[in-house]
């Protein structure tokens, strides 16, 4: 269902300001929104003074810096720094992206950080993807084949390789999924474009053989016709791909097989 | 999980781009349209009613407020034609790349505003 507001228990509130204590010139504002379950408030979004001088280029930096330097308590996912792992997704000046490839140059005027949109929020700046994983499940992401010998490799021409590039570089941070509106409005049923992104994955693998299997468990109005191309999925992808385009295939291949 | 925990804000903070702009004036502009047609049809089912009625529509249309209506409509549909050749070229698998889109929504935007201004010019005997 279309709901525009937050509910009122999600309604962000003012939070505190920490000024700086660095005596720093270079100094950006940082909003970041906080939420503690231990707390039972409404969430909030506290104000942070930074010191961009000492800080290196990425958002991430700029979240570790408040975290060793100003505010401990502040929670949020990140492990490999490089734009691998997609642990640091999140929302910030607005669209989805890496905290850990996002420079903060980018940005103009405050930096505003929030959790990916539309998530259950565990605490601070992760919200909970468990959702979207069920959902990865439901595809069953793993090759299926007929193929009764298992000691030798199902070769794959280049051509037929060629097919994956674009799907299997998919890191699964759910930045495209939590940029849509259709998945906001209808996540328990929308299968959303990281997952579609990866069925697709699998219907165009030359080695699987469950291609038409795999290709009516997606045809559903609800699972995969709520793509409307806003393009909100393609435009958040932190590795350039186009999720977009490989639901517009899904459904190419629905019309023409 | 609990679900007194909140919900992280969405189109309060997402920040908009041409793309889904244009997406969500395509359906803003599709309500809009169907029920201006249903209103016409109104209007013509009125002229079996006879004379006066057609004329109190009419004298409505010439106002100011009713030719400002007009012209809003006008854009409505020049708006969701070119929308929707766009979305039709989308369904064929083309135009998904981001400049791409970008620029097929501009040309939506000043599309639809050239031919609003064109229909108008047209319309007054202007051309």
């Amino acid at each position: 269902m279309v709901q525009i507001n937050l509910p009122k228990n999600s309604e962000v509130k003012k939070g505190i300001y920490y000024k700086d204590k660095t005596g720093s010139k270079n100094i950006r504002k940082v909003n970041v929104y906080r939420w503690d379950p231990s707390l039972g408030e409404n969430p909030r979004v506290d104000s942070y003074e930074v010191d961009m001088d000492n800080c290196p280029s990425k958002v991430l930096d700029v979240l570790n810096k408040i975290k060793n330097e100003i505010d401990p308590s502040l929670a949020y996912r990140r492990s490999c720094a490089h734009g691998v792992c997609g642990s640091c997704a999140m929302n910030m000046d607005g669209k989805n992206g890496l905290a850990c490839t996002k420079p903060h140059s980018e940005i103009d005027g405050d930096i505003n950080i929030y959790p990916l949109p539309h998530l259950k929020v565990k605490k601070d700046l992760i919200g909970d993807l468990s959702g979207l994983y069920k959902q990865y499940e439901s595809i069953e992401p793993w090759l299926k084949t007929n193929q009764k010998v298992e000691t030798t490799e199902i070769l794959q021409t280049k051509e037929d390789r060629v097919k994956l590039d674009g799907a299997y570089e998919c890191i699964m941070c759910a930045c495209c999924s939590t940029s849509c509106p259709s998945y906001w409005w209808n996540g328990d049923k929308y299968l959303g474009p990281a997952v579609l992104l990866q069925a697709y994955r699998w219907i165009v693998d030359s080695r699987d053989d469950e291609k038409k299997e795999r290709l009516k468990k997606v045809a559903d109005e609800l699972k995969l016709y709520r793509c409307h191309t806003i393009m909100n999925c393609t435009s958040a992808c932190p590795k350039g791909l186009n999720p977009a385009k490989a639901i517009a295939e899904l459904k190419k291949m629905l019309a023409t097989n | 999980m609990d679900n007194n925990n909140p919900l992280s804000p969405h189109i309060q903070i997402y920040r908009w781009h041409i793309s889904s702009l244009v997406s969500i004036s395509h359906r803003i502009t599709g309500i809009v349209n169907i029920t201006a047609i249903t209103i016409i049809c109104f209007w013509i089912f009125s002229l079996l009613l006879g004379e006066s009625s057609y004329e109190l529509t009419k004298i409505f249309l010439q106002s100011i407020f009713g030719k400002f209506i007009i012209i809003c409509l006008t854009w409505s549909f020049s708006f969701q034609v070119l929308s929707e050749i766009r979305h039709l070229a989308m369904d064929l698998g083309y135009g998904f790349e981001l400049k791409t889109t970008k620029i097929t929504g501009l040309l939506v935007i000043f599309g639809s505003i050239f031919f609003t201004i064109l229909f108008y010019l047209l319309g007054r005997n202007f051309i």
